[in-house]
């Protein structure tokens, strides 16, 4: 096999392979005719220069600004498991070490969170994951499709915004992704390779994405779809089932490290609250929200390769396509979404994308217009690049753009779970934190107001809409049965009203403002954002209001 | 020269006088602003870190039937058992936990002093409540931390007096006066407000309104339509406490200068007062329904407590604050300390006592003995004022509970739980050691995988 082989010639000789065997994509170490040794030493460095540029870019673009915004709900309950873990006095009251998830990222994170209130730290970590990321999407493009693919791909999902944002958050689908990611590329090295190891280190690394967030079993269904689709890949069933007893051995860590550690409820609740609970979002919620976030020119790019490419289909898109699929289908009916679930769907539309640019066929019109325009001469195959270079820079651009607006947008009156910090909830709970005498607790409109008051408040939240259903609520949430009786009682000595809770549920945010006027509420801090009044003219807008309430 | 010299003093001479003149318009078209500018000029700095202090009064419970099964304070002596009837050691009553049981308005009047305490003796407390017809057994019920637990989760943290006495062996008129005055108001047997009320007795809110430091007197539910004009003789009617607990409002020259009158306030308004940081100097509270009088709920009254506590805590003036309150009298509750006969009209038997202050000392038994003229000893010892009466003179203050050594210690508001729920931390290791040896052991098969190229055949 040809090492100079170009990705569609490489395509189109697995696709009439009886059995797939191919070996990486390396870059090519033959010279060309007329090559100099300086122009050698440059295309030698040439990759990995881009490479360097394209991390650095993304870490910039994950890092800018980290701390504009204090954490959000998921992120605050994360933190704080992990500075459970390390034994932080400040939040081993507010945050139990176990939850509903495993622990592989919290306990990842956990040695940056042992002493006082750490945010950012634990940001820079999920954003260096995200990077590193970024350079698994580029071995697992190089590797399906040849280095030109794998540094393209690399640089959408570096400025993707749906990427940027959700790496920039204490989330677990960052951390997540990066294995999902890891775990594709072991799958690709074992279908083109044939070696049990792969097959193996497959199964190994998808339990290790389990571990850092259990829903990513449904990325199984995919290698399922994959394997199942693709009868030309060998897959004997000792091999198969020893991949599986490799996933569930890395999975058990999380039992068995709970039971070690002495742990006696488990998730069985949560489970059951998640299969039953009613759902968050509308049926077109992804639809309306993950195509933008990831670019509509990217989704379109993908999607057109998929047709402009059809003649060199082979198992690549396949599995990529049943990698997309399986979170995609399994969270569309899935009743509770989230805007940041379908994450492991970034790296193969990515890739495909990628494909889609470097693959993309340029019509003879345009061709014939650029040589027309170029006095000295443009020739067929550089005309071809000019074309397919300037159209991934429009798509670069087309992402780069929104994410610089994403991570500069630290004032924004309008929250979605998962889409970044709360504007005003972390300055809201410091502010509890200072002025308000140790043992206060609080009165939230929503859990995830608690969340944030806890975490850089330390002061013991309860939130308003929790519902004392055990059926109806998350099991590690703690409901207030008659919080009426709590304020009468002198139990609750403060109350926060939000926009962002009060925008999801207007029947609490009127029962919360019942309780402050019953209770002699007064208006002890204001957090507010800059927005706009019907003139245009910009304004400030409070989002978080702080009650002191009394019987 | 001369001319051009005195022009200008001529000059310099009227502007002067027009300046004086516009000065002197203004302070006849705003005297009160200038009286309390110069009042506020006037006031004497405290001698000691203490700006603000508050006192509530609350009825009608001994030291031992709240706290006399606390360890480390001088409580109900092992073996306790108080005779049915006095110098006879059988039939006797233990004392017993309360608790749900309900308890009664035992009889409180200096004629039930003198039969409980006999001289001395202190055997007729069963006695004492059972010759008015009541179940005398009660008298010697107690409350425990089970009933009180936010009052024992603050002498866990601030400071618990176990020798505070009431100051008059009798029921609440002349303790109330005591509190206020430092001596029983009207003398000799009677024990009533006079109908022309207490006329020219001294009060400690003359000396501090003469020494130009503010002071209010925050009343729980007031009416001001009730004072010693409008109470009729009979005491119990609804809210006729108001007078016997608000002495002030049983003076003539407090209900009709309306300018004393207005520092009567609504109990509203500390709440206000406090959090705006404008406490006055020396607060005065009376409760009403929530006064813990038997057989009033004293969960009711603890939280009110709380809720004054928890104010104050909240407040800006936090840092330079002492809130103390304490019991008006025994309420007939049996209690083992003989008290001290200072004089004819007491002391009475003890009753709690408990000090809230950033400079009181952390779980402190202050057994110094007191009683509610030392709270006006504290007042007048912080203000420089003169005493009152032979009463506060004399009486010892409790500036050993504080500790103004220390820097002021920041609030923290305490619950209803005696046991704070535990926190326990699963063992760290086990999650560590296994997540790590998981991603190891991951990370060597991908690295296994990458350097073997060997297919299955």
């Amino acid at each position: 096999m040809s090492m100079t082989r170009s990705s569609v010639e490489e395509m189109e000789h697995d696709r009439c392979a009886a059995t797939v065997v191919l070996p990486p994509v390396a870059p090519s170490s033959v010279s060309r005719p007329g090559d100099t040794g300086q122009g050698h030493g440059r295309r030698r460095w040439a990759t990995p220069s881009a490479l360097v540029a394209i991390a650095a870019l993304a870490l910039y673009l994950r890092v800018w600004q980290l701390d504009a915004l204090g954490f959000n709900s998921d992120e605050a309950v994360y933190a704080g498991q992990a500075a459970s873990l390390a034994g932080n006095p400040n939040y081993t009251p507010f945050f139990p070490v176990f939850r509903a998830h495993p622990m592989l990222f919290q306990t990842l994170l956990s040695p940056f969170f042992r002493t006082g209130e750490v945010d950012v730290a634990g940001r820079v970590v999920v954003a260096v994951l995200g990077v590193a990321t970024v350079l698994a999407v580029h071995l697992l493009g190089a590797r399906l499709y040849g280095r030109r693919v794998g540094l393209v791909a690399a640089l959408l999902v570096a400025v993707m915004p749906y990427h940027v944002i959700v790496t920039r958050q204490v989330l677990l689908d960052g951390p997540m992704v990066l294995f999902a990611t890891l775990t594709l590329y072991c799958l690709v090295r074992f279908v083109q390779g044939q070696q049990v190891l792969w097959y193996v280190a497959a199964g190994g690394m998808l339990g290790l994405t389990m571990l850092t967030k259990e829903t990513s079993i449904v990325l199984a269904g995919g290698v399922y779809a994959f394997l199942a689709l693709t009868p030309t890949v060998r897959r004997p069933v000792r091999l198969s089932l020893l991949a599986v007893a490799a996933m569930a051995a890395v999975f058990a860590t999380h039992p068995v490290s709970q039971a070690m550690a002495g742990r006696t409820q488990t998730g069985k609740s949560y489970l059951v609250w998640q299969l039953f609970r009613r759902p968050n979002h509308s049926m077109g919620f992804y639809l309306e929200t993950v195509p933008p976030a990831m670019g509509l020119l990217v989704v379109a790019a993908a999607a057109g390769g998929l047709w402009w490419l059809r003649r060199h289909r082979s198992w690549r898109e396949t599995l990529l396509l049943s990698w997309i699929a399986a979170p995609v289908l399994f969270f569309q009916l899935w009743p509770v979404k989230g805007f940041q679930y379908l994450l492991p769907a970034v790296a193969p539309v990515a890739v495909l994308a990628a494909r889609a640019l470097t693959g993309m066929p340029v019509p003879e019109r345009l061709r014939r217009l650029l040589r027309r325009v170029d006095r000295v001469g443009v020739g067929p195959s550089r005309a071809v690049r000019t074309v397919r270079t300037a159209v991934l820079v429009v798509v670069a651009l087309s992402l780069l753009v929104p994410s610089w607006h994403a991570v500069n947008r630290a004032d924004n009156a309008t929250f979605l779970a998962g889409s970044g910090g709360v504007p005003g909830g972390r300055e809201a709970g410091r502010w509890l934190a200072r002025n308000t005498p140790q043992g206060s607790v609080v009165l939230t409109l929503g859990p995830s107001m608690a969340n944030i008051i806890q975490y850089y408040g330390h002061r013991r939240s309860y939130g308003l809409s929790v519902s004392p259903n055990p059926l109806r609520r998350n099991p590690s949430y703690e409901p207030l049965p008659n919080p009426d009786w709590w304020l009468r009682h002198n139990d609750l000595h403060y109350v926060v009203w939000d926009s962002f809770s009060a925008g999801r549920s207007a029947f609490f945010s009127e029962r919360l403002m019942v309780l402050i006027r019953r209770y002699h509420g007064r208006v002890v801090h204001t957090e507010f954002v800059n927005g706009t009044d019907s003139t245009g003219a910009r304004v400030p807008v409070p989002v978080i209001i702080i009650y002191e309430v009394r019987p | 020269m001369t001319d051009l010299h005195s022009a200008r003093r001529r000059h310099v001479g009227r502007l002067l006088g027009r300046a004086l003149l516009i000065a002197g318009l203004l302070v006849l078209a705003n005297p009160p602003a200038t009286a309390h500018a110069a009042g506020a000029g006037a006031a004497p700095s405290p001698t000691t870190p203490i700006d603000h202090f508050v006192f509530l009064m609350q009825e009608n419970h001994t030291f031992d039937n709240y706290f006399g099964t606390r360890p480390g304070v001088d409580g109900i002596p092992p073996g306790t058992c108080m005779p049915v009837s006095r110098g006879r050691a059988e039939p006797c009553v233990k004392p017993f936990h309360l608790g749900e049981l309900g308890s009664l308005d035992l009889d409180h009047t200096a004629e039930a002093f003198r039969v409980q305490y006999n001289n001395g003796r202190m055997d007729g407390f069963v006695e004492g409540v059972s010759t008015q017809g009541k179940d005398g057994k009660l008298a010697m019920a107690y409350y425990d931390d089970r009933d009180l637990p936010y009052y024992w989760n603050i002498a866990d943290e601030y400071v618990l007096f176990d020798r505070f006495f009431s100051s008059s062996n009798s029921g609440s008129i002349r303790n109330h006066m005591f509190r206020v005055t430092g001596g029983p108001g009207a003398a000799g047997p009677s024990e009533s407000i006079p109908a022309a009320g207490w006329g020219d007795i001294p009060t400690i809110f003359d000396r501090l309104e003469a020494a130009g430091i503010s002071w209010k007197f925050y009343v729980e539910n007031y009416d001001p339509t009730i004072t010693f004009r409008s109470r009729t003789s009979a005491e119990d009617v609804d809210r006729g406490a108001q007078v016997i607990w608000v002495p002030l409002l049983g003076y003539a020259r407090y209900v009709d200068d309306p300018r004393l009158f207005s520092k009567i306030v609504d109990l509203d308004q500390y709440y206000d007062d406090a959090a705006k940081g404008q406490l006055p100097a020396v607060s005065f509270i009376a409760p009403a329904g929530d006064s813990e009088h038997p057989p009033g709920s004293i969960r009711a009254g603890q939280n009110l407590v709380r809720t004054l506590v928890t104010q104050l805590m909240r407040s800006p003036d936090w840092d330079s604050s002492a809130f103390l309150w304490s019991y008006d009298d025994w309420g007939g509750w049996y209690d083992h300390v003989p008290p001290p006969q200072v004089d004819a009209y007491g002391y009475g038997f003890r009753v709690p006592a408990l000090l809230v202050s950033p400079y009181a000392r952390r779980g402190h038994v202050d057994s110094t003995t007191l009683d509610f003229t030392s709270v006006l000893k504290f007042i007048e010892v912080n203000w420089r004022l003169k005493p009152l009466a032979e009463r506060d003179r004399k009486a010892k203050t409790f500036l050993d509970a504080f500790d103004f050594d220390r820097p002021p210690r920041p609030a923290v508001l305490l619950g209803t739980e005696r046991t704070p729920p535990v926190v326990t931390r699963p063992d760290p290791v086990p999650v560590f050691a296994s997540y790590a040896v998981t991603g190891s052991l991951v990370a060597t098969l991908v690295g296994v995988a990458a350097l073997r190229r060997r297919r299955w055949s």
